[in-house]
């Protein structure tokens, strides 16, 4: 067990003190800049005279704050210390060196924390499905430490949930050699968030984010990505792809920072939008910070119809229009994750699409 | 069968392309249409499938009867028409053999026939595939999808074969094929033909029509058939050009 990553993470003394600190997501802080945040229920624990001083006020630091490392006080995302301020007991799992595991992963409560610590070269796939929930907001947290050589991957593909909210924040350390592969199918029908925060810390570590949005009515999901490029030769790639109709809105944050000395960093983000009708909305904000200079980033954003060529083509074939528009939404949509090598991920993934 | 009656269309800035084309196709027949490039004569296939960046100024296209300007675009491919054009959409992700039973079964469909079951299609995919020497890997690539032109151009005559269209407008098929791929989809094509149906061929070369014999052939030059003839005409415009028509007049 790496005892120094389970010690880094906050108690819920500190969870709320730092909840406290920063106060409500605001629209002006830059990690909520697209999210309703009016639609957040201010915890009882931040009380509501609290909750309406502006965040730049923050209370003084309670003893437990003063004393807490230093990552459990850096942490700014107000949706990865909700479950731990709401007293979610952490289920820690070690798994071994070289272990092949596959998992699924329910929370039975409205806060879930789940803490994984997998081991050098072990072949983890992990399914989170949605949890039980009895009331307005849901969050979950996984701290996931991913050891040298291992490989991971992590994906959900829940049918539409419709609690009224819900968060997901991801905190991952990747050490030399490893590979995450992150895949989600997103059908929700109210407002969530996934929030991630990848580290590669070690050389040759790689990070491979696929997500589909299939939204409609109006449903608002928002997604945060930072990579930390930490050490040389890192990958990433981010693929994001949005199909959405009625008045649905999905927004995409995703950051790449490359740290010093990282060389040979390879890195792409490209987030592809289908509006399919004159409400829906997408907003795309890609963040490059890179202090090297021999490294590949490139970041990209399509927002468009259904391609009028291939529409053309399909109907010039008899295929009733309807039946074309439907064969062109689930091709884009599959392609999302045509790439992933075959696993249990992919074949649950395609198999939401349609794909037997 | 197919009755092209004084065609006008233009695109979207009201440049008009085709100026008053009239031609006539009867079953069994096949027309070689040539012409310089720029002419009108991917437009005009595109126009009588009824693609949408194309508006239609004046004329009628009949196909048996029916006017096929007042159809939808799928009611005219179900009604018998095949289109192939210069360059095949790419639609990766859409499985070709899934896209071709799909459009079989909608043009049974219209046609009030049961669909095809798995089993017939299954069969029916082989024979054509056989007859297109086309080897297994087409039925799990998507449509078009990274193919060379000359696959390309090989589906398309799959896509044909399986859907057995009256009229087929094929434009320039035999572009982008090698002499072998040539040889066989030129033979596809005779093998499809029949005496109830027609090809319309776009070419600029002889070396297609050494495998297909037109019955006619005609010169399409600024929008209109200038010149129409037997498959000698085709011969003399390989060797000659277009010039000599204009001078001629």
């Amino acid at each position: 067990m790496n005892a120094e990553f389970i010690q880094n993470l906050p108690t819920a003394e500190q969870a709320i003190a730092r909840l406290r600190e920063l106060g409500m997501p605001k629209r002006n802080n830059e990690l909520w800049s697209f999210f309703p945040v009016a639609k957040i229920p201010t915890p009882e624990f931040m009380g509501t005279n609290f909750a309406a001083s502006p965040a730049t006020s923050p209370a003084a630091p309670t003893a437990a704050t003063a004393t807490t490392a230093a990552p459990a006080n850096q942490e700014t995302d107000f949706a990865a210390l909700l479950p731990i301020a709401n007293n979610a007991r952490p289920m820690i799992r070690e798994i071994v060196a070289g272990a092949a595991e596959m998992a699924m992963l329910k929370c039975n409560n409205d806060f879930g924390h789940t803490v994984l610590d997998i081991g050098k070269g072990a072949k983890v796939s992990l399914e989170i499905l949605d949890n039980k929930v009895t009331h307005d907001i849901a969050a979950e947290r996984f701290d996931i430490n991913v050891g040298e050589n291992a490989d991971v991957e992590i994906f959900f593909a829940n049918p539409a949930c419709d609690l009224p909210l819900r968060f997901r924040h991801f905190n991952i350390h990747e050490a030399a050699g490893s590979t995450v592969r992150f895949s989600s199918i997103c059908k929700d029908t109210a407002i969530g968030r996934v929030s991630i925060e990848c580290h590669l810390k070690g050389e040759g570590a790689n990070f491979d984010y696929r997500s589909l949005h299939v939204l409609d009515g109006e449903a608002s999901q928002h997604s945060r990505l930072t990579i930390y490029h930490e050490a040389p030769r890192t990958t990433s790639t981010q693929l994001a792809r949005n199909l959405l109709s009625g008045s649905a809105r999905v927004s995409y944050d995703g950051s790449v920072i490359v740290g010093y000395d990282c060389t040979g960093v390879n890195s792409s983000q490209l987030v592809n939008t289908i509006l399919m009708s004159e409400d829906a909305s997408v907003s795309v904000k890609p963040v490059l910070k890179i202090y090297h200079d021999d490294v590949e980033c490139t970041h990209g954003n399509t927002v468009g119809e259904l391609d009028a060529e291939q529409m053309f083509y399909l109907v010039s074939r008899g295929i009733p229009k309807k039946a074309a528009q439907e064969m062109l939404m689930r091709s884009f949509a599959q392609e999302t994750f045509l790439p992933l090598p075959d696993s249990p991920a992919k074949k649950r993934l395609m198999a939401e699409l349609g794909v037997r | 069968m197919l009755s092209i009656k004084n065609l006008k269309a233009s695109i979207e800035d009201g440049t008009q392309i085709l100026k008053g084309i009239n031609l006539e196709v009867k079953p069994g027949e096949v027309h070689a249409i040539m012409g310089p490039n720029g002419s009108g004569k991917s437009t005009l296939s595109k126009v009588i499938a009824g693609h949408p960046a194309y508006h239609v100024d004046g004329g009628s296209v009949e196909l048996n009867g029916k006017n096929l300007l007042e159809m939808e675009i799928n009611e005219r491919a179900n009604s018998g028409l095949f289109i192939s054009t210069q360059y095949p959409t790419e639609i990766p992700g859409v499985n070709n053999v899934e896209f071709l039973k799909m459009a079989l079964n909608s043009k049974r469909a219209f046609l009030g026939q049961p669909e095809m079951s798995d089993e017939d299609f299954k069969k029916l995919c082989e024979e054509k595939m056989n007859l297109l020497e086309m080897d297994e890997r087409y039925r799990e690539r998507g449509v078009n999808d990274g193919m060379s032109g000359g696959e390309k151009k090989r589906n398309e005559i799959l896509q044909m074969a399986i859907l057995d269209p009256k009229v087929s407008f094929l434009d320039e098929t035999d572009s982008g094929l090698d002499i072998d791929a040539l040889r066989i989809v030129a033979n596809g094509i005779n093998h499809i033909m029949s005496p109830e149906k027609a090809v319309i061929l776009v070419t600029h070369y002889q070396r297609l029509l050494d495998y297909i014999k037109p019955t006619y052939v005609h010169v399409l030059r600024h929008g209109k058939i200038i010149l129409s003839g037997g498959p000698e005409l085709a011969l003399k415009l390989e060797d000659q050009g277009y010039d000599w028509i204009e001078e001629a007049k």
